[in-house]
């Protein structure tokens, strides 16, 4: 989230979407109602289904599943028709007056300049802007004819080298430039019109109207007081284009002026208790923690790979850009000393080396599919239940019968743990699967202490409420015993590359079992040598905390195992352990309660919670503000922001990204899918993309190409959309282990339009059989209002959906009362080119009466 | 029907007739087989079971008064449908035995009639035509069988519960039941009265089973004359006559 | 206990002439506030129901519904209602209402039960079953409006809603109330709650759209210590059958307080006019009878 969950409760329009928060975030979703019980806040919720969210909406309108960019994109078609955006916001706090280097060209056809179709992939060199000056007012000179800026020079002879952003870029205040942003922005969007709307998501036109009217009357006749939020989860992140719909939502949202503003933003809401954690601490492969970049094979030394990951600025000459990636070697060079600690030295380039190089793609669905081409040999399953997930769950069954060995940490048997007895195995079948399977009993969370990191990015200190059972240990334990026997036959045998385990710091007073609070203050990290500030003569002592990442050094004299939690466990002591319950300005903010990346920031990118000239847009909501006399950003909230930058300097408030200002377009390699949004189908779809009928799906999309991996047509039968969901009443795979959960919603369902079942007489609690073009799965039906059927491109359609919660092993399971089938034994292996998640929602299966 | 009602009676009559004994003595009649007088003596006591479980949940202030014979509220309250079917039971088969002498005829009417003359001024006997039962004992009986059928079907309604028979069903049933329980317990004050210190010789009757002529002259005219085929008056008379000439 | 006369005012500093406000008593009868336009049926009162009462788990079988169970059981005394609902324009309302007991001013409960202790109502308007004293007769079952108390078999004893009036008696709120995410439920004095579900109600009406918003707090059974506040509260049965004018069947008002002891007294009669009729009339013997002997 940009903002926080309490933040919430400041907006005056809610848009949620993509996500089920009242069902899924039961908790958090009290600030949506606060909002709309304190300030009549309306809220618009669009969803393939009536959900419990929708059911407290002011309007909801249902959505073709997977159709978020057309809906989003007719949004910001309609917000620039009618005026309704942030004028002063969009031409200083984004990218939209930049000039777009000559030679990039819009998807009409659905393709963006540079596509390689036989690799699938971008050429992005025309993805950038143009370097230049000033341009405003010379708009038809530009477009006339010679680009005013140097292209040539960008470009001299010999093998061009790997593009970079301009350090000065062209830009036209006015927007009329033919080649800024917010030019082509609009005509890229301008083909979003309402009919188009209606056709790709089959939501009516008036409808959408009604929508749109409705989520942009907050800047009505330029008005800037008012903020809407857009709320969304994995509703939006599990599709083929995931990344791009989230990209929807930020530029409408900088469009109109809602991002870094009390009530605004654009909020993630994340599915598990600590998957944010997960995120920042680099539970991804190609990141490291604090989201520094991982190393490549191509970085041939430290200073290559910080050259290749550390952004410098680029933006109009006149403006001032922060640009906070340029300290990458700071945070790089801590973390490497955090982790290697007095092995890692200047020498050896703070031993640089021992980190892992990826070469190539491992995401989930990959180190699946390469496990299934027998690639990878075995698997460490902790806090996961990797068959359940899916997708394609058959395949992973099947992978895992081809792996030599199996680790799972459970609290429960699941169906990973037990894949050889998956339904439909015979007993001759499982003594031939050879795969060892070790079962180690982990501890639930209430059995171990640590933080959780909520999706408002805070660090929250819990303590432990009872110990592990029996022989139950905590992860860290047992991942400590592992580590240790390893370092343990590294010393004794050697190996090819022992340096990297064997030095790796493991300074833990109980090195079998470290306490996370020692963790904890590594991760925060320390000075290793007496430093002093310049500017204010303050001196940290060697051993002592560092009280935040402005203190980070590349000099090897601080060490952090992630900058971001840098202030996190200061000298103070433990701030996610504080519980202070004040709020003295009364948004919401609790400066005191736990604490919150980056640097107890509540809301991120606030510096644009002000005009130009630092004042608040809404005084009523006064976030942070420029002290004239102080000279100096002040606030309720920690400015994010360099608290020294008069206004006159015009420093970006985006100070993240190189340029400073939020990216409309986004520029060279950042998205490998294009600069702006563009709708496609989702890779099993019921009609041909009418935008653009010869490019369906994401052109940069690959299939998977084993003999598991099938991907079916409505020619073939599957007719019907499916999508896929958790309900409250379940927790994942595991809550169908807790009678309390069970008798709540004891069986699998599948939620099934009345009109559809009426042509199929099916009747409520009939059991049904969904079919894709991978497996099938039966549960009952459950014969509803709550989904109707849709018009798509003129064509009666239908949705179905499935909430994913029941496997073969639990309470109705062992009951014998389900047909053990799983959810996600129907969705097909096709990930999002940019987060590469899988597409979950929205792909196409037949129905039937079981 | 008829004919196998009277079949399952006589054979039931027949074997009651085995176990218990008809001690008819000098001058006495017999009034009640052991078959009857077994079936009233239930019928009583699942009656008075059924009434005082019953009434400990019927009235508050008798609650604490009660129940405690039959082990508190919660036991009075589950032993008393039961109660209430041991009462039908026997009342029943008691129908069966007594379908034929509680027919209605024109007598009965009559002693209808004469009821109020009957209680205030009594006549020395009964009117000639009275029989077996006089109209006052059907009335009762006919009462009886209609309220214990109230009971029955109102009890089970109200065992079964609300999920079947509906709230409104229940509450209508538990006041005829309470209603149909107070008619029949002001009968029952009647009926307790005459068989004993009202008419002094008719207790006897469903105790051994057996009452003296003259009681039968008295009270039952008609069916003193049908079992010993003597005139009541005349009977009466001769007899009146001999007290008088002992006294002298 | 608290004495019922605390918070009265006593004195007030430096204020001339008589003390306003003087033995004027706050509100102490309590309510349950449940604003089904913010439920999001999430189910967390249902769960923190079963956890505080200890109450061992119920089987449920799927039936076409999100909703837990057709209706309260024995151990489940607090069961969110889903109902669709078509409006006149076509567009599906999902509404959701925790179902539970009411805690009437005038209780049906405590009218149809027989026995002695077995329903107590508080002077904060709980209405607390005592299954000590309870003989399962099952006529509270008939006398609740609102189906609530039900029967277990094995224990031959009627369950319902306590308002947690264990917890309440220590100060704390139910724990329905507790569990809520979303603030829909609400628990304070009948006073304050009745003026917050109001100004709901009007929010309701005049942001929302919903001509009809209102609260739901019957007075035919003399208003509940659990209210509702409804989109429409024109049509509460909507909300999975609230009765749009709860009654106590006629039968308790009629026949317990007045016909019971009348037509017991009745009866009574039966034995008091037999004792008269000995005495005054006397026993008809068998005739003849003996002469009387002469005085």
């Amino acid at each position: 989230m940009t903002n926080g969950w309490i933040d919430i409760k400041n907006t005056d329009m809610m848009l949620i979407m993509g996500g089920n928060p009242a069902e899924n975030h039961p908790c958090g979703f009290k600030w949506p109602i606060e909002a709309k019980l304190h300030r009549n806040a309306k809220m618009i919720v669009v969803d393939p289904r009536l959900t419990r969210t929708a059911a407290t909406a002011d309007l909801y309108l249902q959505i073709r599943a997977g159709a978020d960019i057309a809906f989003l994109g007719g949004l910001i078609n309609y917000a620039i028709q009618n005026n309704r955006i942030a004028h002063e916001y969009l031409v200083n706090y984004t990218n939209a007056a930049f000039i777009v280097r000559e030679g990039f060209k819009l998807p009409e056809d659905g393709l963006y300049s540079g596509f390689d179709a036989e690799k699938k992939v971008y050429d992005k060199a025309t993805w950038n802007y143009e370097e230049g000056g000033n341009l405003t007012g010379k708009a038809v000179a530009g477009a006339a004819g010679d680009p005013p800026a140097k292209v040539a020079a960008a470009k001299p002879g010999g093998a061009p080298p790997p593009p970079m952003l301009p350090p000065k870029v062209a830009y036209d205040l006015s927007l009329q430039h033919p080649r800024c942003v917010f030019q082509l922005l609009r005509q890229q969007y301008s083909r979003y019109t309402p009919e188009m709307v209606e056709r790709i998501t089959g939501i009516p036109k008036d409808q959408f109207l009604k929508a749109a009217d409705l989520f942009t009357s907050i800047r009505k006749d330029g008005d800037m007081k008012k903020v809407a939020t857009i709320i969304y989860a994995v509703g939006w992140t599990q599709h083929s284009f995931g990344t791009q719909i989230i990209r929807t939502a930020a530029m409408l949202q900088l469009l109109m002026g809602n991002v870094g503003r009390a009530g605004g933003g654009v909020n993630a809401l994340r599915g598990h208790s600590n998957i944010q954690g997960a995120t920042d601490m680099a539970g991804v492969f190609d990141i490291l923690p604090g989201y520094l970049k991982m190393a490549n094979p191509a970085d041939t030394d430290f200073a290559a790979y910080l050259k290749r990951i550390t952004p410098t600025a680029a933006k109009p000459d006149a403006w001032d850009s922060f640009n906070y990636w340029s300290n990458t070697p700071k945070f790089a060079v801590s973390f490497l000393k955090a982790m290697y600690g007095p092995a890692a030295t200047k020498q050896n380039d703070w031993a640089f080396h021992y980190l892992p190089k990826i070469d190539r793609n491992y995401s989930w669905v990959n180190i699946w599919n390469d496990m299934y081409e027998g690639k990878v040999k075995g698997l460490f399953a902790f806090g996961m239940n990797g068959v359940m997930i899916g997708p394609d769950s058959q395949k992973n069954i099947e992978a895992l019968k081809k792996a030599d060995w199996l680790v799972v940490c459970e609290v429960y048997p699941d169906e990973t743990s037990e894949f050889w007895r998956a339904p439909g195995i015979s007993t001759d079948e499982m003594k031939k699967i050879n795969t060892t399977v070790y079962r180690l009993p982990g501890a639930g969370f209430a059995e171990k202490d640590g933080t959780f990191v909520n999706s408002a990015r805070w660090l929250q200190w819990k303590n432990v409420a009872l110990p592990p059972p029996g022989q139950a240990k905590v992860d860290q334990e047992i991942l400590a015993t592992i580590f240790l026997k390893v370092r343990e036959l590294y010393q004794k045998q050697g190996g090819k590359f022992p340096d990297a385990i064997l030095n790796l710091s493991w300074a833990y007073t109980d090195p079998k079992n470290p306490s996370l609070a020692e963790a904890a203050k590594e991760i925060n990290g320390k000075a290793l040598a007496d430093i002093t500030d310049p500017k204010t003569n303050q001196t940290i002592k060697a051993g002592q905390q560092l009280p935040g990442f402005a203190w980070l050094k590349d000099d090897g004299t601080t060490m952090s195992g992630n900058w971001l939690y840098c202030g996190s466990w200061t000298e103070a002591g433990a701030m996610t352990q504080r519980r202070g319950t004040e709020d003295p300005s009364g948004l919401g903010i609790y400066p005191n309660w736990a604490w919150s990346w980056p640097m107890n920031r509540r809301v991120m990118y606030n510096r644009a919670s002000c005009n130009l000239d630092g004042k608040p847009w809404d005084p009523s909501r006064r976030q942070v503000w420029w002290d004239e006399t102080k000279q100096s950003w002040v606030g309720n909230d920690v400015p994010d922001f360099k608290p020294d930058s008069n206004p006159k300097d015009h420093m970006g408030p985006f100070i993240m990204n190189p340029e400073g200002v939020g990216r409309l377009f986004v520029p060279l390699g950042a998205m490998a899918d294009g600069p702006f949004p563009e709708y496609y189908e989702p890779i099993e779809s019921p009609i041909a993309n009418p935008l653009h009928p010869n490019q369906n799906n994401n052109p940069v999309v690959k299939k998977y190409k084993t003999d598991m991996d099938k991907y079916g047509t409505v020619d073939q039968g599957y007719n019907v959309i499916c999508t896929t969901y958790r309900l409250t009443e379940h927790y994942h795979y595991w809550t169908k282990n807790n009678p309390m959960n069970v008798q709540l919603v004891p069986e699998p369902f599948v939620e099934i339009p009345v009109e559809l079942a009426d042509k199929l007489t099916i009747r409520g609690g009939d059991k049904v059989k969904v079919t894709s073009a991978r497996s099938t799965y039966i549960a009952k039906a459950m014969v509803t209002r709550r989904i109707r059927p849709m018009k798509i491109d003129g064509k009666e359609t239908f949705q179905i959906g499935i909430p994913i919660h029941w496997g073969f092993r639990g309470i109705a399971e062992d009951e014998g009362k389900t047909a053990k089938t799983l959810a996600n034994q129907l969705t097909p292996t096709v990930i999002d080119p940019n987060a590469f998640t899988p597409e979950f929602k929205g792909f196409l299966v037949k129905l039937e009466k079981a | 029907m008829g004919t196998a009602v009277e079949r399952f009676d006589d054979k039931a009559r027949n074997i009651f007739d085995r176990i218990g004994t008809n001690d008819v003595y000098q001058g006495e009649l017999l009034r009640h087989r052991p078959y009857t007088r077994f079936l009233h003596w239930m019928v009583a006591l699942f009656f008075f079971l059924a009434l005082f479980s019953g009434f400990g949940i019927y009235l508050p202030w008798l609650f604490r008064w009660f129940t405690p014979i039959f082990g508190g509220g919660a036991l009075a309250r589950s032993m008393h449908p039961w109660f209430g079917v041991g009462f039908c039971f026997f009342f029943g088969l008691q129908v069966l035995n007594w379908l034929e002498p509680m027919r209605w005829t024109k007598a009965d009417t009559k002693w209808t009639r004469g009821l109020k003359n009957q209680i205030l001024k009594p006549e020395k006997l009964e009117p000639p035509e009275t029989g077996f039962f006089n109209g006052g004992q059907k009335v009762q009986f006919w009462e009886i069988l209609i309220g214990s059928a109230v009971f029955l079907i109102t009890g089970i309604i109200m065992w079964v519960g609300t999920e079947t028979f509906g709230r409104i069903t229940v509450a209508v049933s538990y006041v005829l039941h309470d209603l149909s329980a107070l008619i029949m317990l002001f009968g029952i004050f009647i009926h307790m009265y005459l068989s004993t210190f009202g008419q002094p010789g008719t207790f006897h009757a469903m105790t051994r089973g057996s009452v003296t002529e003259a009681w039968a002259w008295t009270f039952h005219p008609a069916w003193y004359k049908q079992v010993t085929g003597r005139d009541p008056r005349q009977a009466y008379e001769e007899a009146r006559r001999q007290m008088e000439a002992g006294r002298r | 206990m608290s004495d019922r006369r605390t918070l009265q005012i006593k004195q007030i500093s430096a204020h001339p002439g008589p003390i306003p406000g003087e033995g004027v008593q706050r509100d102490l009868e309590v309510c349950k506030l449940v604003d089904t336009t913010t439920c999001i049926g999430c189910k967390a009162c249902e769960v923190a129901c079963v956890e505080w009462n200890d109450m061992p788990f119920s089987v449920t079988t799927f039936d076409n519904t999100y909703q837990t169970m057709p209706e309260t059981r024995w151990n489940f005394w607090n069961l969110i209602k889903f109902n669709e609902h078509q409006k006149e324009d076509g567009t599906i309302q999902w509404l959701m209402r925790k179902d539970q007991c009411m805690h009437c001013a005038d209780p049906g409960c405590l009218r149809a039960c027989p026995a002695d202790g077995a329903i107590v109502q508080y002077s904060n308007g709980i209405v607390d079953f005592n299954q000590e004293n309870c003989i399962g007769c099952e006529f509270c079952v008939s006398g609740c409006p609102f189906n609530i108390p039900k029967f277990n078999q094995t224990t031959k004893k009627v369950y319902k809603c306590t308002l947690c009036s264990d917890r309440v008696g220590q100060g704390l709120e139910p724990a329905c109330i507790k569990a809520c995410p979303t603030g829909c439920l609400k628990f304070g004095t009948k006073d304050d709650m009745k003026f917050i579900a109001e100004e709901r109600a009007k929010q309701l009406r005049e942001h929302s759209g919903y001509a009809n918003a209102g609260v739901y707090d019957p007075q035919s059974i003399g208003g509940t210590h659990v209210i509702y506040v409804l989109h429409d509260a024109t049509r509460p049965e909507l909300y999975g059958g609230l009765p749009k004018d709860p009654q106590i069947p006629w039968s308790y008002t009629v026949w317990k307080w007045l016909a019971k002891p009348v037509l017991g007294t009745l009866a009574l009669f039966g034995l008091l006019g037999v004792c008269l009729h000995y005495v005054t009339v006397g026993p008809r013997k068998p005739q003849p009878e003996p002469p009387r002997k002469e005085r």
